[in-house]
């Protein structure tokens, strides 16, 4: 036994190595508010929240410089958790999805800022994907298929296809062998892609984005049902926010487009310029959702 | 009693440790030799494959620790990017203590945001070690980094990774060696303990093996001592057909020849005394005749002289006187002969002044006036060896020739003398009947056959007696 001792003793260390006592701990500080409150930028699961760092987090910096405050990115896993933010204040501005804005502005007031302009509309379509060598030519195709809807406040990804099964006199439970979430349109696109879903249906903007970033999804999957227009997903505040702050974020939204810097981060998220719009734009959407008795 | 004169190695010209380790290795028995040799073996053995595989399955293991945590720490990043990005604090929690309970090497892991500070940990409720934020931590929040420490919970590996390249912050994890060591330790325990056992076998396998081995030699020892006590009749054991087995026929061979050598010896010492015996008889008959030649010769004829002389002066013729004179003189004359006789059969002039072979030829003159049936062909080379082998050679062929005379019947008797590089050769050969060469020899009747070897040896010469029932060859051969 003394010769292990011995043996064990004879482990080489070429330097001192630095020694830690792991049985001695100190509570941990708080985590410090900074004196300056930061912008609060919430952006909703619309893609996924790598994908939103990537292309949201040049645009929070720009607004909160623009407004002298640091940024903060608040992302969330659903929907419903920004709205909650958004409904108690938690957050300056946030990007979400219009089945979200929909669902907020009847709840508790959400209120439209701006929204973006794309090629000179203000609107996008629920595209219904499959893979490429799938038969489906239709929703009615996809019975007894596994479908991944996106986010259940989804208006593009969840509602709208709801929408369509309903139209065949049918719930997704009973239409479709199985559903699933993914939280993000992006992922739900590769589900279908890779095959793990045989169906999903996605928002138009980031189905586009998607294959201009990665071309080879068009070997993948294709689009088979292209919804009519809907209003565009909305920039919104909370309810009750001061006059003269909606109105510095809204001008800083819409200036963007007349700055370089600006330009080129508009240019990223593939958005001409964002502008005031009126609300009534959503009313297509809001019939799609009262004639499926709300968003659940 | 003989001195024993111990010759041992490593005495001379010897550097003075290895004199010392030989004294320390030699002083010891064979036994404590090989046993010696089995457990030095069997132990650096042992040790040193102990070491080796300790040293291999450190390094094997180390690596494999770091690589597996490099894996595990990657993966928790790639993990732990949309937790953090949500703000989903309780996932990450679950992710991290999840993956420290599904890694038993898995000390703790936690995760930094880019202010430094700690999202999310497993050193549960007690607070977390600050200690840990100052070290490893990675100089940009791109880099991995990996920082060996130790700690009151033995040697650590903390392995850092960036998550989402930085922008979410760094995930950090602790391996510990503890669980590795202690496999090492536990493996280096049973090969200590298969040493143990193997160096126990190895014990008792020198035991029997020196006992097998040593047990002949102590014998043969034992054996030695009997014969030293003059018991000739003991006989080594033959173990085995190996060195030993050998040593053992050896040395039985020569108990056996040592047995035939003495008896030789004994019947030598035999055939000695009767030579002596005989010597001082021979001597005692020489004297007798010696005093009966003087006394019936010599001294008869001075008598008749001296009373010649007193007749004679006696006498008044001058005739008569003359007459009485002459035959005085006569008678005197034969008496000179008589004396010449007398001293030339004690010891022949001729041999001194005119060497062996007119000695010899003069014998054998007059051995044919006494020996007139024998026919005698000498053959003799002109040399003249020293007087001492002159005599020798001389006594022996006279015996020689002697003895086929009185005891064969030899009708020829053929003597041929010669030289021959350094040496003397003298071979007599006769037509008798022969005798049994051995049965003489111990017989104690062939005192002259004893005598003839004898001075053949005193010379340092071979004497070769062969005969058979056509005759007898007597070989000599002297060195010059």
């Amino acid at each position: 036994m003394a010769l292990i001792f011995l043996l064990a003793s004879c482990r080489s260390s070429s330097k001192p190595l630095p020694y830690v006592n792991l049985s001695q701990r100190q509570a941990l500080p708080a985590i410090a508010k900074t004196e300056v409150l930061p912008l609060r930028v919430a952006v909703a699961a619309i893609i996924s929240p790598q994908g939103t760092v990537e292309s949201y987090s040049e645009l929070a910096d720009y607004l909160a410089k623009k407004l002298g405050r640091p940024a903060q990115l608040i992302q969330r896993r659903t929907y419903a958790e920004i709205n909650s933010l958004i409904a108690e204040g938690e957050v300056d501005i946030a990007f979400v999805c219009t089945g979200a804005y929909v669902d907020g502005q009847k709840r508790f007031g959400m209120e439209l800022l701006a929204a973006p302009e794309i090629d000179g509309k203000h609107v996008y379509y629920s595209e219904l994907i499959v893979a490429l060598n799938n038969p489906a030519t239709s929703m009615r195709d996809l019975r007894g298929a596994v479908f991944a809807f996106t986010d259940p406040m989804s208006y593009s990804g969840r509602v709208y296809p709801s929408y369509l099964v309903q139209q065949l006199d049918e719930t997704p439970e009973t239409f479709f062998n199985r559903s699933f979430f993914t939280y993000s349109h992006d992922k739900a696109i590769l589900a279908v892609a890779e095959g793990v879903a045989d169906g999903a249906a996605v928002d138009s903007l980031v189905l586009a984005n998607s294959l201009q970033k990665n071309p080879e999804l068009k070997e993948k999957i294709k689009v088979i049902y292209r919804s009519p227009p809907f209003g565009i997903p909305p920039v919104v505040v909370p309810p009750n926010m001061s006059a003269r702050q909606k109105a510095l974020l809204q001008e800083a939204l819409l200036e963007m487009s007349s700055n370089p810097e600006g330009q080129r981060i508009l240019a990223n998220l593939g958005i001409d310029r964002f502008v005031t719009v009126s609300d009534s734009i959503y009313d297509t959407a809001r019939a799609v959702v009262s004639s499926l008795g709300g968003i659940p | 009693m003989s001195v024993l004169n111990h010759t041992r190695p490593f005495e001379q010209k010897s550097p003075a440790w290895l004199t010392r380790l030989w004294a320390l290795v030699g002083g010891v028995s064979v036994r404590t030799k090989i046993l010696g040799i089995v457990l030095v073996l069997t132990t650096l053995l042992g040790l040193g494959a102990t070491l080796q595989v300790r040293a291999v399955m450190e390094r094997v293991f180390i690596s494999e620790l770091e690589s597996r945590g490099r894996s595990v720490v990657s993966d928790l990043a790639t993990r732990s990017t949309e937790p953090i990005l949500l703000n989903d604090s309780f996932a990450l929690y679950q992710l991290l203590s999840e993956t420290v309970a599904s890694h038993k090497d898995l000390l703790y892991a936690f995760v930094i945001n880019g202010k430094g500070e700690v999202l999310a940990h497993t050193f549960g409720d007690e607070g977390f070690p600050s200690a840990l934020l100052t070290l490893n931590a990675p100089k940009t929040p791109e880099e991995s980094g990996h920082l060996l420490y130790e700690s009151n919970e033995g040697r650590v590996h903390d392995l850092a990774s960036p998550i989402f390249d930085g922008r979410a912050g760094v995930v950090r994890l602790g391996l510990s060696e503890s669980r590795l060591n202690g496999a090492v330790d536990s493996v280096t325990g049973q090969m200590l303990f298969t040493t143990l056992v193997v160096g126990l076998i190895g014990i008792f396998a020198a035991i029997l093996l020196t006992w097998l081995l040593t047990q002949p030699i102590l014998e043969l020892v034992h054996t030695t001592h009997r014969i030293g006590q003059g018991d000739l009749s003991v006989r080594a054991t033959h173990w085995a057909d190996d060195e030993v087995g050998a040593l053992a026929d050896a040395f039985n061979q020569m108990i056996i020849d040592l047995d035939n050598s003495q008896q030789a010896i004994a019947e030598k010492e035999i055939a000695r005394g009767r030579l002596l015996k005989k010597l001082i008889n021979a001597q005692e008959e020489e004297r007798k005749r010696i005093a009966r030649e003087l006394h019936d010769g010599v001294g008869q004829s001075l008598t008749s002289l001296t009373v010649g002389m007193k007749v004679a002066c006696q006498l008044d013729d001058q005739q008569a006187m003359q007459a009485k004179a002459e035959d005085m003189r006569q008678r005197a004359m034969e008496t000179l002969q008589q004396v010449r006789l007398l001293s030339r059969q004690l010891r022949p002039s001729v041999l001194d002044d005119l060497g062996l072979n007119a000695a010899l030829e003069l014998y054998v003159t007059e051995f044919s006036k006494q020996y007139p049936d024998i026919s005698v062909d000498l053959l003799c080379e002109q040399a003249r060896p020293s007087p001492v082998i002159e005599t020798a050679l001389y006594r022996i062929v006279q015996e020689a020739m002697t003895n086929a005379a009185r005891h064969s019947g030899a009708k020829t008797i053929s003597a041929v003398l010669s030289r021959r590089d350094d040496k003397y050769l003298a071979i007599i050969e006769d037509d008798g009947h022969g005798f049994d060469v051995t049965v003489a020899r111990r017989s104690g009747r062939s005192v002259g056959i004893y005598g003839m070897a004898e001075r053949a040896e005193f010379l340092g010469g071979r004497l070769d007696i062969e005969s058979s029932f056509k005759g007898t060859t007597v070989y000599l051969e002297v060195p010059l």
